[in-house]
């Protein structure tokens, strides 16, 4: 009896050591946030991004396709340059690998690495799929129009105190709350 | 001191490019101890559960912002020299819009959906091929919203000159705005998880 | 002890939140911290700068740059815009003296002044050094010395083969810049003989080469 009740505890420990850790004090991962911000503005200049980086994938892969199309379209020309550097030389393009693995990292020490698809008990996972990639569609489209996502704009351009980036801020909270009503299925 | 260091050449550009990694590091491992590579998390902003966008957001706008604040004031950085964006307003409050409502369709912003996708979130990876498509779309049609999107250009825009208030007042504001924001947060949980009888 | 033993049972976020209007009311305190018409100086910095002229620039030095094409310095003129309107070194940009500090220039660029003479140009690099503007140069000599050695060199009749030689690459210079050669003999100028060794043939460098190497500064924006 005694021996049994040691293994049950002793995988009880071991479950426990693999279980997802809580994530951390919002307000302290919020400071850690700012200051990664703050190295940013004082080594390099300028502010956070991720959308950007995504800019110049989607333009470099229409290079590759079509050439003569991205050279044409005053948009993706931009990102192109002109042909002397490869467009995925580039800074966020760096900033945004590196975020895949700081974030693989964290994950890896908190145990909450998982494939798993995140969603609300009242929708399926191929329905979860599609409102991802529409809402991600909405979301490149918005932030290029407002030149720039959540970190580039709100985060960079709020801390800068930019009228823009600060306008687009609460029209960020303003989107998303007027759209939550009708897509609490999703996650409640 | 000379900061920013980068426009003050201390290092190469090619350089800069491991510091770009460096940096993104310590981003992702941020939105990841956050909890922003979990959608339900984020999206739970949005239905006054679990603030913490709220929280993590504007902790890190203040921190950033007195950061700043102070190095300008000792004299060691140029403000002029760090980069942002000009203000382009419309086009801007309708990006955010649209922005809003593919945050909470979504579950991410682009930055979040990296850390989710790299932690093993299929719904991240897909958000991402989204958000690809999405700009696709944008620099296809791109010649035809060309004058909307250069439209209402205000040039760079700080706050304080546009409110004709003082930086520092204009940061103190920020900060009581958020210390508001984070205690009317507390209590704003405190107040749902009452409601649904469950004990947070 | 009982001090630490309060402070420890005040909740964290009210800790942070007490740290975060102490600095924010300092900052209003602080209020604005770009006055712009005070300046700090260090006398004795520039003293020794000024004393050793590592600060000055030669005009056949420019006129090899701009002949380069280099791209890594602002040539700014001082003068009035009239007066740049009538003549301007080529690549130059105007910006009145009492324009300099309304935030055309960054402070990380190398900056290269110039004005009629010298006088001006000296006046407005204390200015900028005041503003710790970083690298901060003057022409020697100003647009005077620029006309007098670049635009219109001169050889003197009885001069040496060396002194020719030299006057050979100064009239090649000169033509590039639209300049005249001019040989004098005793108290009359007379104009030189076109160059009998055909110089390689360099295009004249025009105002989008010096655009184009802005344009190639990528986007920065998120």
């Amino acid at each position: 009896m005694s021996s049994i009740t040691g293994i049950f505890s002793k995988e009880a420990v071991q479950e426990k050591i693999h279980e997802p850790k809580p994530y951390s004090n919002p307000y302290l991962v919020g400071i850690g946030l700012g200051l990664v911000l703050l190295a940013a503005f004082i080594i390099m200049g300028r502010g956070l991004g991720a959308s950007g980086a995504f800019s110049s994938l989607v333009a470099a892969g229409v290079q590759q396709v079509a050439p003569d199309h991205a050279a044409n379209n005053p948009y993706f020309k931009e990102y192109i340059g002109d042909g002397s550097t490869n467009p995925l030389k580039d800074w966020l393009v760096f900033e945004v690998l590196g975020v895949f693995v700081g974030g693989l990292i964290s994950g890896l020490l908190a145990h909450r690495v998982k494939k798993t698809v995140e969603k609300g008990d009242r929708i399926s996972v191929r329905n979860r799929l599609i409102f991802a990639f529409i809402g991600g569609g909405l979301m490149g489209f918005g932030a290029k129009l407002a030149r720039g996502c959540t970190s580039g704009q709100a985060l960079t351009g709020g801390a800068l105190l930019n009228l823009g980036s600060w306008a687009f801020m609460m029209m960020v909270f303003a989107g998303a709350y007027g759209m939550a009503y009708f897509m609490r299925r999703q996650w409640t | 001191m000379n900061a920013p260091f980068f426009k003050f050449d201390f290092f190469s550009a090619d350089f800069s490019l491991v510091i770009a990694f460096a940096i993104g590091i310590g981003f992702g491992f941020a939105l990841e101890r956050g909890g922003f590579g979990n959608a339900r998390i984020l999206a739970s902003q949005f239905y006054f559960t679990d603030m913490r966008v709220l929280k993590v957001m504007f902790s890190a706008i203040v921190t950033a912002m007195l950061g700043v604040f102070f190095f300008v004031a000792f004299g060691w950085l140029d403000l002029s020299l760090v980069y942002y964006t000009d203000t382009n307003l419309i086009p801007q409050v309708v990006g955010g819009l649209i922005l809003g409502v593919g945050f909470v369709v979504g579950g991410y912003c682009p930055g979040t959906s990296c850390v989710s996708a790299a932690t093993g979130r299929i719904d991240g990876v897909i958000y991402l091929l989204g958000v690809m498509a999405g700009i696709f779309v944008f620099g296809e049609i791109f010649p035809l919203i060309e004058g909307f999107y250069y439209s209402s250009n205000m040039g760079r825009v700080f706050l304080p000159d546009y409110l004709g208030l003082s930086y520092g007042m204009i940061v103190f504001l920020v900060v009581l705005m958020a210390v508001g924001a984070f205690a009317a947060a507390e209590w704003g949980e405190k107040k749902m998880a009452a409601k649904s009888g469950g004990v947070k | 002890m009982k001090m630490i033993e309060l402070l420890q049972k005040i909740d964290l976020k009210i800790k942070l939140a007490i740290i975060a209007i102490f600095l924010g009311i300092t900052a209003f305190i602080i209020s604005n911290p770009f006055d712009n018409s005070i300046a700090k100086i260090n006398v004795k910095n520039l003293a020794v700068m000024v004393q050793t002229e590592v600060d000055h620039v030669n005009v056949d030095e420019i006129a090899d740059w701009i002949i380069k094409d280099k791209s890594d310095y602002r040539l700014i003129d001082l003068r009035t815009e009239k007066e740049f309107n009538d003549y301007n070194i080529p690549t130059s940009e105007n910006i009145p003296i009492t324009n300099l500090l309304d935030g055309e220039l960054a402070r990380n660029e190398k900056i290269v002044l110039y004005s009629e003479g010298g006088i001006h140009s000296a006046q407005a690099w204390f200015l900028l050094k005041a503003k710790e503007y970083k690298s901060v140069y003057i022409l020697r000599g100003g647009l005077e010395e620029w006309k007098d050695r670049i635009l219109f060199p001169k050889l003197i009749s009885n001069a040496t083969p060396e002194d020719k030689a030299k006057f050979e690459i100064a009239s090649a210079i000169s033509r590039y810049f639209g300049g005249q050669p001019q040989i004098v003999t005793g108290s009359e100028i007379t104009l030189s003989v076109a160059n009998p060794n055909p110089t390689p043939k360099i295009q004249a460098p025009t105002g989008s080469s010096i655009g184009g190497a802005q344009k190639k500064k990528k986007r920065e924006g998120c």
